[in-house]
């Protein structure tokens, strides 16, 4: 996919002057959907995060399992390295894509929606995860409680362009949440979390707003 | 892992004694009025070129039934077993479809016009010419590697080559093929010709010398080689086009690099024995079951499989009765049984399973997931048409110009 506009700069360098191999070894990315027709077993799916440190003809040697199993007890999977990906589920498979973009060891991950079609646990598990790496990480998010509780800081798009960005406290407020979203809502800081938190009104059935209009 | 490791080598080491033994066996099997101390001994001195061992004692005419129309025979089932069984896994792994095979970018289809054109117009047409002395073969060639050209231009129209768009292109070809196939030879009501085609197009390994095994040798060597150097390659290419993508695998350019390679390889093997089905679509299955997915155990595994597999095919092609029956069915007979079973194992997904990248929705979107930059408001650092259009790191983030 091409970009339409602007230009794209990893560790300032043009992504387009990158080898798909070079970018594989500043950025890994968790993708989205990862149903694969063939079935590999769990250490495999993660050792293949080592591809683009190696060259051709190079077997997988020692420190290639260490960093495996090291990826793999940081999502808390080594107990299931032995067992086949298709049998694992949803929150499941998608820590282990997260090793094996831990096993890549860039120090950029891209997250495309992590937390889709996952249990409330495990959205917070992947998220847990991800932030206790300390990597610089993107992610794509819908959720805007997810956002304010782990972002450090938010881009919102909006037809393809970037409306707003800042932090948390500074981009997420009822009147933006009305404004994108045409959703009413509040927000207000979390007593517990100290986060912010975001409650949406629906349409139908009665709300009562505590504050004055 | 270890263990793993050690036991795929003593399984590679345990095929490879097998596939001696039924060398063996089948020259002994053919040639059945030779002792089979005979057989071996032969072998062996033929093989060193007559260093080890002597002939002293042994008819004249054994040796050259036994050398001269057996050992050809059985050495070419070898390397087209094992050649076949190469490209079905790598064919697998690049259209990351476990219903692929060799023949699949209609290379097959293209082949049968050719031999179709050079039998039954041939005995006129080329009468004379310079083809006549290539033949069917030289036909079959031409055909093999001009339907499998256009299976991969009409894919790569209109950007970049997907997997679907490879396996649909291979259906239309086919389909195209074998029409004009069957009208040459509804056209030419020839007797004679006929069954010289069934025969070919159900495929057959009788040779009469070396040449074919060379000829097919060359190459599947030449294959063998290259691809494996590329088990990394492949395994990350299993993954889809996306995570290739991100783990630094170049897939447009190595997938255009194995379809000719590819090509070439079954067009050798087509234009001397004919359409041999299954085998490239069922070892591949079966050394899975063994060893599993990842191609560094998968390759060595499934190539002596599939070697051992056409040896066991021909024995039985020739043994069944009085005459040959063609090998083609013996492999699909045992082909078919096979891939029922893997079908119902359901440890495969074939394109269209629960979560597919093809057809998944998202609970959120009623309609197939295709978040697109116009969709309102989701907090997305980037967005995609499809899985499969996603090059890789080029983000969606443009400056609020």
């Amino acid at each position: 996919m091409k970009r339409d506009c602007g230009e794209i700069t990893l560790d300032g360098r043009d992504i387009d002057g990158l080898s798909l191999r070079d970018s594989a070894l500043m950025m890994s990315v968790v993708t989205q959907h990862n149903y694969y027709n063939f079935d590999f077993k769990v250490e495999e799916v993660v050792m293949m995060g080592r591809t683009p440190h190696k060259r051709t003809m190079e077997m997988d040697n020692e420190e290639d399992r260490l960093i495996v199993e090291d990826a793999l007890s940081k999502v808390n999977m080594l107990d299931l390295r032995d067992r086949s990906f298709s049998s694992l589920s949803g929150g499941e498979q998608q820590r282990i894509i997260l090793a094996r973009a831990l096993a890549q060891q860039t120090p950029c991950l891209v997250l495309d929606e992590p937390t889709n079609h996952l249990d409330v646990k495990y959205q917070l598990e992947v998220l847990d995860i991800v932030k206790s790496i300390g990597c610089t990480a993107l992610c794509a998010l819908h959720d805007l409680n997810l956002a304010a509780q782990y972002c450090d800081r938010i881009y919102i798009m909006q037809n393809g362009r970037i409306v707003e960005n800042g932090t948390p406290e500074d981009i997420i407020t009822e009147e933006m949440i009305s404004r994108i979203y045409g959703v009413k809502a509040s927000v207000e800081r979390h007593p517990g979390t100290g986060k912010l938190n975001i409650v949406y009104y629906p349409k139908y059935g009665r709300v009562t707003d505590p504050r004055p209009e | 892992m270890e263990l793993g490791k050690i036991s795929t080598f003593g399984l590679c080491i345990g095929l490879i004694a097998v596939m001696v033994v039924l060398a063996c066996a089948s020259v002994f099997i053919g040639a059945v009025s030779i002792p089979f101390d005979y057989v071996v001994r032969i072998l062996i001195n033929k093989i060193t070129f007559g260093y080890v061992g002597d002939l002293s004692g042994i008819p004249d005419y054994m040796v050259s039934i036994v050398w001269r129309l057996y050992a050809p025979r059985v050495l070419l089932g070898l390397i087209v077993g094992a050649g076949l069984a190469m490209v079905g896994v790598v064919m697998q792994a690049m259209v990351q479809n476990p219903l692929a095979d060799p023949y699949i970018l209609g290379i097959s289809s293209g082949a049968s016009i050719g031999a179709t054109f050079a039998i039954l117009m041939g005995a006129s047409v080329l009468a004379g010419t310079m083809f006549s002395s290539f033949g069917i073969q030289f036909f079959a060639f031409v055909g093999a590697l001009g339907s499998s050209a256009f299976v991969f231009i009409l894919s790569a129209v209109g950007g970049r080559i997907t997997t679907t768009k490879l396996v649909l292109s291979g259906v239309i070809i086919s389909c195209i093929c074998s029409a004009i196939s069957n009208l040459i030879v509804y056209l030419e009501p020839d007797a004679e010709g006929m069954r010289s085609l069934t025969f070919w197009l159900m495929g057959s390994l009788s040779t009469q010398d070396f040449g074919a095994a060379i000829q097919c040798g060359i190459f599947v060597l030449i294959g063998l080689v290259f691809f494996s150097t590329q088990m990394r390659n492949l395994n990350a290419m299993m993954l889809g086009d996306s995570t290739a993508t991100t783990l630094g695998v170049d897939l447009n350019r190595l997938r255009k690099i194995y379809i000719v390679l590819t090509s070439v390889i079954i067009a050798i093997i087509v234009c001397n024995c004919g359409v041999i089905g299954f085998v490239g679509l069922i070892i591949p299955h079966i050394a899975r079951g063994l060893v599993g997915t990842n191609h560094w155990k998968l390759f060595p595994v499934s190539i002596l499989i599939g070697a051992i597999f056409m040896m066991l095919a021909d024995i039985a092609a020739r043994s069944m009765a009085s005459s040959e029956i063609p090998i083609g069915i013996i492999t699909s007979l045992c082909g078919a049984p096979v891939f029922a079973y893997i079908m119902l194992k359901k440890s495969y997904g074939f394109g269209g399973g629960e979560g597919s990248r093809w057809t998944s929705t998202c609970p959120a979107c009623p309609s197939p997931c295709r978040r697109s930059a116009s969709s309102r408001g989701p907090i997305s650092m980037w967005t995609r048409a499809s899985s499969s259009d996603f090059s890789g790191p080029t983000a969606r983030v443009s400056p609020l110009s």
